[in-house]
């Protein structure tokens, strides 16, 4: 048998160890490679834009995106552990130096048993992914509402990147763990293995003020969030955000000890001596460690959330905004669409039409109103004195036409009726607002702010209601709002634009609303007017996603916008997901590898007379503290930074409070923390009870 | 002289069928209340065995082992931890101190663990530190000190809960010869000044030359006894000696 045969047995029984002991790292692995397989594949997905009807590489670049994520965390992950391994196998090293071996064989011996490991982990993953991948496009069809037949298939290209992206981490990780090879010798492997038993304790007095200070400075995130303007601001934010993270662990550990030390009463009962101990030790040791964790599970809590609330938006509040089949929009008041009309009727049966006016008094009185009472603008239009800046918002019209907007009462309850809402009547003398429902509580007195003039304009007209259906309020039946004015009223008025809503009796087939765009374009100059709404900001404040475009194709539309939503969260799960399960496989990697080192410890709580059930207790309370830390302050961190995001549920109209979309997104991040934490603590159980009742001191 | 702890006919088994070996052979002995009491044999003659049955942290396969009126081979496990919490005491020859806490924490951990008042829990330890002379070190982590001031900690652990008995492993094991005496010294001074029953394993001649009484085992039985009375240590180290080298062998540590 040569060396090279004997280094190859050797390297394969090592790797099998390490797949023992490092069971958790080896189904991340396979986990991970079974993600990356997946959505890799979605980057080569033609079919998908075929069937949306885009051509845009919008998803693509996304996840091109994503996967430089993954692989910097994968990268990151697979160092860890290459050098982690190493450190727990110095005393291996050292006996291998002793036996006359060289550096450089150790190394390759190394390298051997982490490519076998990789290998190990790999193939199955591969395998794993492939039916992962059919899973994903099946609900990613099923999200467009696209049709998809479940069919096993296997991807060169997909592979080809993947196996690329994969083989590179290691790579990589070797590279960074040869120079630590080349230093290495016998000696230093010794001392290493001292340094871990050691425990500084110096300066923890001073040390112990970093705690209160870095959760003061938590504490107070969302006010400085709200504080940040520009660019210089938020990147000393950003610093001071991550110092504190990482100062926390520090401050924390200290304090825990000083509370020791100044025998606090929680000492003197039970365990929580030893659990105090373990954990200010632990922290203190791994701070740098759990402050990553805790930024890596901030991002993936953070990213989970905002795919929860994208994946709501598009099912709900989407799908509010464009509430008729069809809908278009002309600048030129004496536009009858009969054009539009016919080519509707060539492509798609139609159930019902109603051509329109939106109407115009040539006041801003209900504009102004708007900018100065939403929250959506806060002060932005009003003067230091409180009355409103109508030169700011006439110079800048960022989302109302230049003019108020109105509907006939008649136009109003026939598009009611088409969309399955009960007609509304106004009394004499009474006029009612249609807003977006998200505006409905913070418009409860727009009554109050408004002087609508009857047909004689002579008397003040009275709010007979609000009502807030989905109304198609992007700019096509006002922006945010319409005043709705009996037909008398209307017409001292002058019509602002026209409209069409079609309701169609089938699907609108793929491309519709670019043909009828086409059919404006073809028109634009054989008219002239008063007022074009269309180069006029009239679409609302709703900044997320607008649909103020002159022909609006529900079933085009929201293809699109469904599409461009989906892309955006996709990577977000997956970018999400794989950080958390890196993030929890170095926090139970450690653990169990502290189980093997440490279990004496917990022969000795044995000795002094605890029961097993007890051991299995200081267990499970040492992981639960351990594993709460980071997620908690992840928590805190990520609701305060999130708690921004009730920007987007205002600008969206999200019926949910953003809350909700972060306790969801807790739940899914807690679910994959749990299955973490209890392979870990099953894992550290077993490590440690098995030792429990064979007392072999000698 | 009234016995403190009884062993009848203990028997401990090993392993299954014609595979079964015999590690402790009815043993039978018995421990005054206030004795020093050491246990001396060969690599596998069910020195550590022993130690384990009389610890609780091993059951036997047949006889018995009363402390006082209690049977402890009749106890379930969770009566055995709670024996153990408040009868016994251990010292190891690689001392055990939990690494993570210092040498004053380890002792108070173990009276934590009696629920105790926390002056009471304090004073006595402050008490066990002065007594065993380890106050001066007692915020040092067990890595900061000497194997002795480690070993005198972990008397220290096992003597704070006034233990019935105090069972010790090889104590002076991973100690120097000067350590060494300093730790049977102190195990001296605890047995007289707060009568403190001692039962000790050892291959070490000059280490059982500080007990009262010696057992030697030889294949799981005890062969022969030797009682120091009022011999001077010296003279009684000569014996043990003798007797290791009739066995065909001499410990010199």
């Amino acid at each position: 048998m040569n060396n090279k045969h004997l280094f190859t047995i050797l390297a394969f029984r090592n790797m099998k160890r390490l797949l023992r002991d490092y069971l958790v790292y080896v189904l991340t692995l396979m986990l991970v490679t079974a993600l990356m397989y997946a959505f890799n594949s979605l980057i080569f997905q033609d079919d998908l834009k075929a069937a949306i009807g885009t051509d845009d590489g919008w998803m693509a670049f996304l996840l091109v995106l994503a996967m430089g994520f993954i692989v910097w965390i994968l990268a990151w992950l697979v160092r860890y552990m290459m050098r982690f391994i190493m450190e727990k196998r110095s005393g291996e090293f050292g006996i291998y130096l002793l036996l006359g071996m060289k550096n450089q064989m150790i190394f390759k011996l190394y390298q051997r048993e982490n490519a076998f490991l990789g290998i190990a982990a790999f193939i199955p993953g591969l395998f794993c992914g492939i039916l992962l991948r059919e899973l994903l496009l099946a609900v990613l069809y099923g999200m467009l509402q696209i049709d998809y037949r479940l069919r096993i298939r296997f991807h060169g290209g997909t592979f080809l990147v993947t196996t690329l992206c994969y083989a590179g981490c290691f790579c990589l990780a070797m590279w960074h763990c040869r120079r630590k090879f080349r230093k290495m010798n016998i000696c230093s492997l010794i001392n290493a293995r001292r340094q871990n038993e050691e425990i500084s304790e110096r300066h923890q007095k001073a040390k112990q003020l970093l705690f209160p200070i870095s959760v003061l400075f938590l504490l107070s995130l969302r006010r400085m969030i709200t504080g940040l303007d520009n660019m210089g601001k938020i990147t000393l934010f950003l610093i001071c955000l991550v110092l504190a993270i990482y100062l926390f662990y520090m401050g924390l550990s200290a304090w825990i000890v000083c509370y020791i030390r100044k025998k606090g009463a929680a000492i003197y009962r039970g365990q929580n001596l030893f659990l105090l101990r373990q954990f200010a030790s632990k922290l203190s040791a791994m701070q740098f460690t759990m402050g990553t964790l805790t930024a890596l599970f901030t991002l993936a809590l953070m990213g989970t959330t905002i795919a929860l609330m994208l994946n709501a938006y598009q099912t709900t509040a989407l799908v509010e905004k464009a509430p008729f089949d069809v809908q278009l929009y002309n600048a030129d008041i004496h536009k009858d669409f009969s054009r539009e009309f016919a080519l509707i009727e060539r492509e798609v049966p139609i159930a019902k039409s109603h051509a329109y006016h939106i109407y115009t008094d040539g006041n801003d009185q209900v504009n102004v109103w708007m900018y100065t009472h939403l929250e959506t603008w806060g002060a932005m239009f009003l003067k230091e004195d409180g009355n409103p800046d109508l030169e700011k918002i006439r110079q800048e019209q960022i989302a109302y036409c230049a003019y108020d907007t109105y509907m006939r009462l008649s136009d109003y309850n026939a598009l009611r009726l088409m969309l399955g809402y009960e007609a509304v009547s106004l009394g004499e003398g009474q006029y009612a607002v249609h807003l977006k429902r998200r505006l409905h509580r913070e418009a409860q007195n727009i009554g109050e702010g408004l002087e609508i003039l009857d047909a004689s304009e002579t008397k003040a007209l009275q709010l007979a209601g609000i009502y807030d259906e989905p109304f198609s309020q992007d700019g096509h039946n006002g922006g945010d709002y319409l005043i709705i004015v009996p037909d008398a009223v209307a017409a001292r008025m002058k019509p602002y634009y026209s409209e069409l809503v079609v309701k169609l009796k089938g699907v609108a087939p793929m491309g519709l609303s670019k043909k009828l765009e086409a059919l404006s374009v073809e028109e634009k100059e054989t008219w002239q007017s008063e007022y074009d709404v269309l180069y006029s900001a009239c679409g609302g404040s709703d900044n997320f996603f607008n649909c103020a475009v002159a022909n609006l194709v529900r079933d085009n539309a929201l293809s699109a916008a469904k599409y461009m939503l989906v892309s955006m969260m996709l990577p977000m799960v997956y970018v999400g997901l794989v950080f958390v399960c890196v993030a929890v496989t170095v926090l139970s990697v450690q653990q169990l590898s502290d189980s093997a080192k440490y279990r004496f410890r917990y022969d000795v709580l044995w000795k002094l007379g605890l029961n097993a059930a007890q051991v299995d207790r200081v267990i499970f309370r040492q992981l639960f503290a351990y594993y709460l830390c980071p997620v908690i302050l992840a928590i805190v961190i990520s609701s305060m930074v999130l708690s921004v995001s009730r920007i987007f549920v205002s600008i969206t109209g999200l019926s949910a409070p953003y809350g909700v979309f972060f306790l969801y997104g807790t739940g899914l991040f807690l679910g994959v923390y749990l299955v973490y934490f209890t392979l870990t603590y099953v894992g550290f159980r077993r490590n440690v009870s098995g030792r429990l009742y064979t007392f072999s001191i000698i | 002289m009234e016995a403190y702890i009884s062993v009848y006919d203990v028997e401990k088994y090993y392993g299954k069928g014609e595979m079964v070996t015999k590690a402790v052979d009815r043993v039978s002995f018995n421990v005054a209340q206030g004795e020093f009491v050491g246990v001396m044999g060969a690599s596998g003659s069910g020195k550590t065995t022993l130690l384990n049955l009389l610890a609780a942290i091993d059951r036997v396969t047949a006889g018995h082992i009363f402390y006082g009126e209690t049977d402890i081979t009749e106890l379930s496990d969770d009566g055995l931890s709670d024996f153990r919490r408040e009868n016994l005491g251990f010292v190891f020859q690689d001392y055990n101190l939990l690494d993570t806490l210092t040498i004053e924490e380890n002792i108070l951990l173990a009276l934590a663990l009696q629920s105790g008042a926390k002056q009471e829990v304090q004073r006595q330890c402050d008490e066990m530190l002065s007594l065993l002379g380890i106050a001066d070190i007692k915020n040092k982590f067990p890595y900061q000190v000497s194997g002795g001031e480690k070993q005198r900690c972990a008397c220290a652990r096992a003597l704070v809960n006034q233990p019935k008995l105090i069972l010790a492993d090889e104590p002076t094991g991973a100690l120097d010869s000067h350590s060494a005496q300093v730790l049977m010294e102190t195990f001296v001074e605890l047995n007289t000044s707060k009568n403190a029953t001692i039962f000790m394993v050892t291959h070490d001649a000059f280490s059982a030359s500080y007990c009262g009484r010696i057992l030697f085992l030889k294949d799981g039985n005890i062969f022969h006894e030797l009682v120091r009375g009022t011999k001077e240590r010296k003279l009684f180290f000569q014996e043990i000696l003798d007797v290791l080298s009739l066995t065909g062998g001499i410990y010199y540590e």
